[in-house]
C-alpha cells in the first residue's frame, strides 16, 4: 500500500517536473541548430509561472466546454502517466493496461480538439478538424506499434513490459528496434512536431496544435502547454524504457530511485536532442503526403509481427 | 554454442536494419539519399556475410563479404553520385501506378504472402528459423526491389531498384542456397556493367552523336581527344 502512494506520488510529480525542461531543451537544441543562442533551457518554467499569474480571458461565444477542457485535459494525461512507470517499478499489477494508455491519451486530444471548436474562432475550427483527420490516419498506425510491441514482450501490462525488457537485453528481443522506429514516428505526430505540424509557428496555413489552444489565456493555456509537455515526456518514457530500461529501478529503495531518477533525465534529455536534431533536418511535409509518414511506422510494425512468427 | 547464440542475435538486429533500408528505399524521394540508403543496406549486407563466416568458417562468405563491400559499398555508389553531379535531376518526384503509400503497404502484404509461402516449404527445406527468416527477407527485398522498378518513373531511382533486387537475391543465397564463389564474381561483375549501361543509355538517350560524347566525356566515361 504504501509502495502504491510512494509511486503514484513520485511518479506524477517527477513527470510534470521534468516536462518543462524536454520542451524547452527541444527548443534549445532547434536554436543551436539555427545559429541562434535560444532561450535558456529554464524558460518553460518561467513561461509556466508567467501565464498562472495571468488572468483568464473567455470568448463570449464560449460554453463550458472552454472553460473545461484544460482540466480535463491535464487530468487524462496525467493518469495516462501513472501507467508509465519511471522512478520504479510499482509492486502492485494492472496498473497500466497499453490499451487504456491509448484511450486516456485520445480522449484528452478528443476534448482539445472539442475547446478549439468551443470558441468560435475559423482557426481553432481548422486546427481541430486537422488534429481529427490526422488522428484518424495515426491511430491505427499507433494500436498496430503497440499491438507489436504487445505482441514481442508477450504483455499489455506497461510496468510488466518494462519489467521484461529490464531483465533481459535488447539482443533478444532485436525487433524493439523497429517498434522503436514507429514509436519514434508516432512521439513526432502526438507532440506536433515539424514534418507534421510546426511548434514555432502561428502560419495558419501550417498550425494544428497551435491552432487548437489559440483561444485559452492564462492559466488554462499554463495547463495545456504543461499537457502537451507531459504527454511528451511519457512517450518518451514508453520507448526510452523499452528499449534502454538501463538505470530503472525495480523496486522502492532510496538510491535505486535516486539512480532511477538520475538516469531517466540524462536519457531523456538525449532523447530531446535526437529530437530536435531530427526536426532541425526535416522540413515539413505537405498535408496531404503525411499518410506516406505515417505508412512507414506500420510497415514497420508489421513487419515485427511476421519477424517474431518466425523468429 | 553461446557464441553462436550471439551471432544468431546480431544476424537477427542487421536483419531488421535491412528491413528499415528496404521501407526507406520506395519512400525516398532524394537521390543522393538513395545512394546513401543503399551503400548502407549494401553494408548491412556485407556484415551478415561476416558474421555467418565466424560461425561457418566458410573462407567464400568472407570473400563474398569483402566484394559486396567493394562494389557495391564504394564503387557503384560512387558511380552514381558522379552520375548524379552532372545530372540535371536531384530528387525523383514521380511515381507511376503506385504511390509511396500503396507500395508500403503493398510490400507488407508480400512480406506476409512470402512469410506464408515459406512456411509451406520450411518442412522440405530443413533448414533452421533464422535460415528462413533470412530467406524470407531475402525475397520480399527481391519484390520491393521490384516494386520500386515498377512504381518509379526516372531511369536512375529503376537502377536502386535493379540493385535491391540483387541484394534480396544475395542474401537469399546466404541463406539458404550456398552458390559458388565465382558465380558471385561474375554477378557483381554483371551488375557494374550494368550500373554503367543503363547510366549511359539513361544519360545519352535523348541526345545525338556528338551531345552524346560530350556527355560522356563528362561522366569521365571517355577520355576527350
Amino acid at each position: 500500500m504504501l509502495n502504491t502512494v510512494l509511486y503514484l506520488v513520485l511518479n506524477t510529480v517527477f513527470v510534470v517536473a521534468v516536462s518543462p525542461l524536454v520542451m524547452s531543451l527541444v527548443k534549445k537544441v532547434k536554436a543551436y541548430c539555427q545559429g541562434r543562442i535560444g532561450p535558456p533551457l529554464l524558460q518553460g518554467y518561467y513561461n509556466l509561472f508567467k501565464l498562472f499569474k495571468k488572468e483568464i480571458i473567455y470568448s463570449q461565444n464560449s460554453s463550458f466546454i472552454m472553460r473545461l477542457a484544460p482540466y480535463l485535459n491535464i487530468g487524462f494525461l496525467v493518469a495516462a502517466s501513472v501507467m508509465v512507470p519511471i522512478v520504479f517499478l510499482p509492486q502492485i499489477s494492472g496498473i497500466g493496461n497499453i490499451i487504456l494508455f491509448l484511450y486516456l491519451m485520445v480522449t484528452a486530444k478528443f476534448f482539445m480538439a472539442l475547446a478549439g471548436l468551443d470558441a468560435g474562432s475559423t482557426f481553432g475550427g481548422m486546427g481541430s478538424s486537422r488534429e481529427m483527420s490526422l488522428s484518424a490516419i495515426i491511430e491505427p498506425v499507433t494500436i498496430t506499434s503497440v499491438a507489436a510491441l504487445a505482441f514481442v514482450l508477450k504483455s499489455t501490462d506497461i510496468p510488466q513490459m518494462f519489467a521484461t525488457t529490464l531483465h533481459g537485453s535488447l539482443t533478444q528481443y532485436p525487433t524493439l528496434i523497429l517498434v522503436a522506429f514507429s514509436l519514434f514516428i508516432v512521439i513526432i505526430v502526438e507532440t506536433a512536431r515539424v514534418p507534421v505540424d510546426n511548434p514555432e509557428t502561428h502560419l495558419e496555413l501550417t498550425m494544428i496544435h497551435e491552432a487548437m489552444v489559440l483561444e485559452q489565456t492564462g492559466p488554462k493555456l499554463a495547463l495545456m502547454e504543461l499537457s502537451h509537455g507531459i504527454k511528451q515526456t511519457i512517450l518518451m518514457a514508453l520507448s526510452i524504457n523499452i528499449i534502454l530500461p538501463l538505470g530503472l529501478a525495480a523496486d522502492a529503495g532510496f538510491i535505486a530511485i535516486i539512480v532511477s531518477i538520475v538516469s531517466f533525465t540524462v536519457k531523456v534529455l538525449a532523447f530531446a536532442v535526437v529530437v530536435g536534431v531530427f526536426e532541425s533536418m526535416m522540413a515539413k511535409i505537405r498535408l496531404f503526403r503525411l499518410p506516406s509518414f505515417f505508412m512507414l511506422a506500420l510497415f514497420f510494425s508489421f513487419a515485427t509481427i511476421v519477424f517474431e512468427l518466425l523468429a | 554454442m553461446n557464441n553462436a547464440l550471439f551471432g544468431d542475435d546480431i544476424i537477427k538486429i542487421l536483419l531488421v536494419f535491412l528491413i528499415g533500408s528496404a521501407a526507406l528505399v520506395i519512400t525516398q524521394r532524394s537521390l543522393t539519399s538513395l545512394f546513401s540508403i543503399y551503400a548502407l543496406q549494401s553494408a548491412i549486407l556485407a556484415a551478415i556475410a561476416l558474421v555467418l563466416f565466424t560461425r561457418e568458417a566458410t573462407l567464400s562468405l568472407l570473400f563474398m563479404a569483402l566484394l559486396t563491400i567493394l562494389s557495391k559499398v564504394v564503387i557503384i555508389p560512387m558511380f552514381l553520385r558522379r552520375l548524379l553531379a552532372v545530372m540535371p535531376i536531384k530528387r525523383d518526384l514521380e511515381f507511376r501506378y503506385l504511390t509511396p503509400i500503396s507500395s508500403i503497404m503493398l510490400s507488407a502484404a508480400l512480406f506476409f504472402v512470402v512469410y506464408k509461402a515459406f512456411t509451406v516449404f520450411s518442412a522440405s527445406l530443413a533448414v533452421g528459423p533464422l535460415f528462413l527468416l533470412g530467406a524470407v527477407i531475402g525475397v520480399s527485398l527481391a519484390l520491393m526491389g521490384m516494386l520500386v522498378i515498377m512504381s518509379r518513373r526516372k531511369v536512375v531511382t529503376k537502377i536502386i531498384g535493379y540493385l535491391t533486387m540483387e541484394n534480396g537475391v544475395l542474401l537469399f543465397s546466404l541463406f539458404i542456397a550456398e552458390m559458388p564463389f565465382i558465380i558471385e564474381v561474375l554477378i557483381v561483375v554483371d551488375l557494374l556493367m550494368i550500373i554503367v549501361l543503363s547510366a549511359v543509355l539513361a544519360f545519352g538517350i535523348d541526345s545525338s552523336v556528338e551531345a552524346f560524347h560530350k556527355r560522356l566525356s563528362q561522366l569521365g566515361l571517355e577520355s576527350e581527344d
